[in-house]
């Protein structure tokens, strides 16, 4: 891992020139909202560096809402995406251990990860909900992205993480050396000083080891609470960078596409024979918060939860997954 | 994508070459793949009607035959449904095998004690072929196998079979008695009661309805099985098959892959098995 820089002129030049080759998209800000877009040239005073978060989960570019898994297809350019935010980078972790198994690694899933070049966005301020220091997610990337973006007035100074990252800023012009120390000196401040706000916004909320204890002792009582606030619209489960669960549909002549799915729609465990675990909407409710502080825990290496906070950010019934903890706690 | 790369989600076709009905509700299809299908007892399979659905099946055939499977299928909803109106030449879809089969090597030198109810008979069946492949290496096997009535009792020639078998009985019992019925009325497990079993060095095998399973494992564990001795076949709504899309999840094993077959030692310690 180094550090690098170049002129924002310069690089939204580079960008410009790897147009023909890839597919790249950046973090637009507009009056409502902060997103990726693909990069045009000609609107790059719109890019939004190190502010957090695009309002969609990074998963998004992964696993389509929907795609028909069984036709083969040219799939688009190689893409280059800029500005992910660390909670969305840690959060492909858990994906890449449900998608990439050894046994069954799923090849649309494979392709787009291995032709993506992620450039991540350390994170100079926090939204009303972000929490991922409290699960251990640092608010910047140094092992996952193959590269990071720092802005400092018109200069970006960029770590390179990995040997993609490399290739990539090869492919720039521009590019001049860095003093290291002063660099990491740069990095380092924004560092405790993001840091520093999210401990301020998150005192008193558990961390990821005590959140599974936590639901497991929880009573009926909380998530009848709770769930009287939900209606079953599954934003929480779309929006959520780990969530990924999907339902298969058949097509004729044997094609399948695979849909996003989510355990909060009624129906989702529903067998044949109309047995449904899941019917109650506490059940489903509760099901959720199992899943990311229990089950997956249990099962997989990877978080389930990333603590980006978008699941608080878009519910309509305005339910606060961190009020619940608090009161649990 | 790579087009050499092989895809889980694609179908391998197959044949209907002949449909057997077994009761009035449920029916055997015997299908030929297009290629050698390979499983192992216990694992499942992915069958879909084109362009309509697919279900989760285990084959109810023997694992030694490979270009020709046999899958038991009760109606019980949408794509069931149609499935019964297929006819023989009809082209299905086969994903799989997927999962967890029995661990046969681990019945070497045991007593195996079945209890099976309804449809649950079918992955049962091949497993009692490939118990009967293998019973030179098995103390004695014992299927003791209940359904709602006699008319709905599958697989009827199987019985007899099994007792004219070395090592072998099977026993039956209905819910509803009828005019021709002079056998065991009651549920599966009143067939328990009268086995004679030596439960130190045996394994004792699970399959049928929710309800079933339940009473069934409690029973066993009256009797005196340990919890590592009794296997259970899971029922969830497995939809991919490939412990992705979270639909057969079930604390925190994905049923799937994990399973379907799990001992109760492994899953006791979720509450939700039942539900």
């Amino acid at each position: 891992m180094y550090y690098t820089g170049i002129r924002k002129e310069d690089w939204h030049r580079s960008l410009e020139k790897l147009l023909t080759t890839y597919d790249i998209f950046v973090p637009v800000k507009d009056e409502f909202s902060l997103d990726y877009e693909p990069f045009r040239p000609g609107e790059v005073e719109k890019i939004a560096y190190n502010i957090p978060k695009p309002a969609t989960p990074l998963k998004n570019f992964f696993l389509p809402v929907r795609e028909n898994v069984t036709s083969a297809r040219n799939d688009s350019k190689p893409r280059i995406i800029i500005g992910a935010p660390n909670c969305d980078i840690e959060a492909l972790l858990l994906l890449d251990e449900i998608y990439l198994d050894e046994v069954f690694a799923d090849p649309w899933y494979r392709s787009r990860r291995k032709s993506t070049i992620l450039v991540a966005s350390d994170c100079y301020a926090v939204n009303d909900h972000c929490h991922c220091l409290s699960y251990g997610v640092k608010p910047w990337s140094a092992a996952h992205a193959d590269m990071a973006i720092l802005a400092d007035g018109d200069q970006l100074l960029l770590r390179i993480i990995s040997d993609k990252g490399k290739e990539f800023a090869e492919q720039l012009s521009g590019i001049h050396s860095v003093d290291d120390t002063a660099a990491v000196s740069f990095a380092e401040q924004r560092h405790n000083e993001t840091e520093k706000l999210l401990s301020d916004l998150n005192t008193g909320l558990p961390d990821y080891n005590t959140t599974g204890e936590i639901i497991q002792k929880a009573g009926d009582k909380i998530w009848q609470k709770y769930a009287s606030k939900c209606v079953s619209c599954g934003a929480c489960t779309t929006i959520c960078p780990t969530c990924s669960c999907f339902l298969l549909i058949d097509k004729p002549d044997f094609e399948k596409v695979k849909q996003m799915d989510a355990c909060q729609y009624p129906g989702f465990e529903r067998v044949a024979g109309g047995e449904d675990a899941l019917f109650e909407l506490p059940r489903r409710f509760r099901n959720r918060y199992m899943c990311k502080y229990v089950w997956k825990p249990q099962k997989f290496n990877s978080l389930a939860c990333t603590g980006c906070g978008r699941c608080i950010e878009a519910c309509i019934g305005k339910i606060n997954k961190n009020e619940l903890f608090m009161e649990l706690t | 994508m790579d087009s050499h790369t092989y895809n889980i989600y694609k179908p391998l076709r197959a044949t209907l070459e002949e449909v057997i009905e077994e009761s009035p509700l449920i029916k055997t299809f015997v299908l030929i793949p297009d290629q050698e299908f390979v499983f192992r007892t216990g694992q499942f399979i992915e069958l879909s009607v084109d362009g309509v659905g697919e279900a989760p099946f285990t084959p109810s055939s023997s694992p030694l035959v490979t270009d020709r499977l046999e899958v038991t299928v009760m109606k019980t909803g949408f794509v069931t449904g149609i499935m019964h109106e297929l006819k023989p030449g009809a082209v299905m879809g086969i994903r799989g095998p997927y999962g967890r089969g029995y661990p046969v090597s681990e019945f070497e030198g045991k007593e195996v004690l079945i209890l099976g109810g309804g449809c649950g008979l079918a992955p049962i069946r091949s497993l009692l072929f490939t118990l009967e492949h293998m019973k030179d290496d098995l103390e004695k096997v014992i299927l003791c196998y209940g359904s709602k009535t006699p008319a709905d009792c599958i697989y009827k020639p199987l019985f007899s079979r099994l007792n004219s078998l070395d090592k072998f009985e099977a026993h039956r019992t209905v819910d509803i008695t009828d005019d021709d019925w002079d056998g065991p009325v009651g549920v599966a497990t009143i067939l328990l009661d009268n086995v004679k079993v030596n439960i130190d060095n045996s394994v004792a095998v699970v399959c049928g309805p929710p309800i079933m399973m339940k009473y069934g494992t409690l029973k066993l564990l009256k009797m005196g099985y340990r919890d590592e001795q009794i296997y259970l076949s899971m029922e969830k709504n497995m939809s991919c098959g490939l412990g992705k899309c979270g639909h057969c999840m079930m604390g925190e094993f994905f049923v799937c892959k994990d399973g379907p077959v799990f001992t109760y030692d492994e899953i006791k310690h979720n509450p939700e098995i039942w539900t």
